[in-house]
């Protein structure tokens, strides 16, 4: 059991397709998961399983690996002591989860956006630039400079769960190129498409940062850790001034404009 | 009935019989790195509260409490106050504010007894740091007369 401890979940999902089916159990969201790097042995931590949770889905996992004879399940080393499942955020991991908020929000409205994409028009042409001008300036810039500059520094940049993290923010990037190009090429089926996966990706992304990455990063901070990404995240604030106030009023903007077309409609 | 019989902190309990009698062996050493330490006497702006984490606690709090020099004070800036019996308490607002404006301190953390009175410390410090243009993460922390932790989350 201890060689597959080591393995990544990927290679273990692949070699052993049942095992999804006890992740999706244990809602560990590792199946859908682009990278999948991580190990095995690292999941029960990163998604704080209560110890008997970890012995009985390790027993399930070994009992799809040796089927025919019994195994002894190891023990897997923590680092901190598994707490209860209610999620308390500290101050400045609650203001990255505040700032997703405003993220969701857009993301919520792609779908509304695609139906009623007009890439012949300037107006048409002109809500898509907005719409990545807002993830560029708030979700990436803004937000991802706060959890690239600040937060990730804190841990080491080679753990698998943070560079899953950060090669998300790449693929986000790799859309938004991709929709500017094809927005200048007047491609309506690319930008549609485009949106699309950014959208799928940023949901999948803020479910796995709000619901594991940010509450096992809290539960390895200390208060003086605490106090100073709250101070640095601040200073991020001060540098972007009036940022998050002009894109929170486009998203607001954007929500009324598509009220108002469903009350036409 | 004297004046404070009906009032919970001032309610008599006797906890003689409460868990075991365990004696700590070995000198546990002082985690306390200044002086004063009473709100009212001291200086918010004294070099040892520069950037530090600051813990409040009530005066009850280190005599229930049989870990508080290693699991509470260690690292920290302290001062203590009696939210019930302290007068002038207006210094006390002043003084929050004075750490979180001159002295920037990292975090602020409340630590308090379960009765009620002793909430008043923390409504103080909340009231503090929402008034000031500096902000900092606030933790509460609530401790049973047996000393144990009740409960621990941020408050602000």
């Amino acid at each position: 059991m201890e060689e597959y401890l080591n393995k990544s979940i990927k290679e273990i999902i692949n070699q052993f397709p049942e095992i999804a089916d006890s992740l999706n159990e244990y809602n560990i969201g590792c199946v859908p998961c682009g990278v999948g790097s991580c190990l095995l042995k690292d999941i029960v931590e990163i998604h704080n399983l209560l110890p008997e949770e970890e012995q009985e889905l390790m027993a399930r996992i070994a009992g799809v690996i040796y089927p025919d004879r019994e195994v002894k399940i190891p023990e897997i080393k923590r680092k901190n002591e598994a707490r209860p499942k209610e999620i308390s955020y500290s101050p400045p991991m609650k203001k990255l989860v505040d700032e997703h908020t405003l993220i969701k929000r857009w993301v919520a409205m792609i779908p509304e956006v695609i139906k009623n994409l007009d890439v012949e028009s300037e107006e048409g042409r002109q809500l898509v630039i907005d719409g990545i001008e807002f993830i560029r300036s708030y979700a990436d810039k803004y937000h991802h400079a706060k959890e690239e500059e600040v937060l990730f520094k804190c841990f080491d940049e080679g753990l698998d769960i943070i560079k899953t993290m950060c090669e998300d923010h790449e693929t986000g990037r790799a859309h938004v190129r991709a929709m500017l190009v094809a927005l200048d090429k007047r491609d309506k089926k690319a930008v549609s498409e485009h949106l699309q996966a950014y959208q799928e990706l940023l949901s999948e992304h803020i479910k796995k940062e709000d619901e594991i990455l940010y509450p096992w990063m809290d539960r390895s901070f200390t208060i003086t850790r605490v106090g100073e990404l709250f101070a640095k995240f601040n200073e991020k604030d001060e540098e972007f001034g009036d940022v998050p106030k002009r894109c929170e009023g486009f998203i607001n903007k954007l929500e009324g404009k598509i009220k108002l077309t469903e009350v036409v409609k | 009935m004297t004046e404070l019989e009906g009032c919970p902190g001032a309610k008599m309990v006797d906890l003689r019989n409460e868990g075991d009698q365990e004696e700590t062996t070995g000198k546990v050493t002082s985690q306390l790195k200044q002086w004063p330490i009473q709100l009212h006497l001291i200086s918010p702006t004294a070099p040892y509260y520069e950037r530090a984490d600051v813990l409040l606690t009530a005066d009850c709090v280190a005599y229930a409490m049989g870990g508080f020099h290693p699991e509470q004070l260690k690292g920290k800036s302290i001062a203590i106050a009696c939210p019930k019996l302290d007068e002038g308490q207006d210094v006390y607002s002043a003084k929050i504010k004075s750490w979180l404006e001159d002295a920037r301190i990292n975090t602020l953390t409340v630590l308090i007894m379960q009765v009620p009175c002793c909430m008043g410390l923390l409504n103080l410090a909340q009231e503090a740091v929402q008034s000031s243009a500096v902000k900092v993460p606030i933790k509460a922390i609530i401790v049973s007369l047996q000393g144990e932790i009740l409960s621990e989350q941020w408050a602000m």
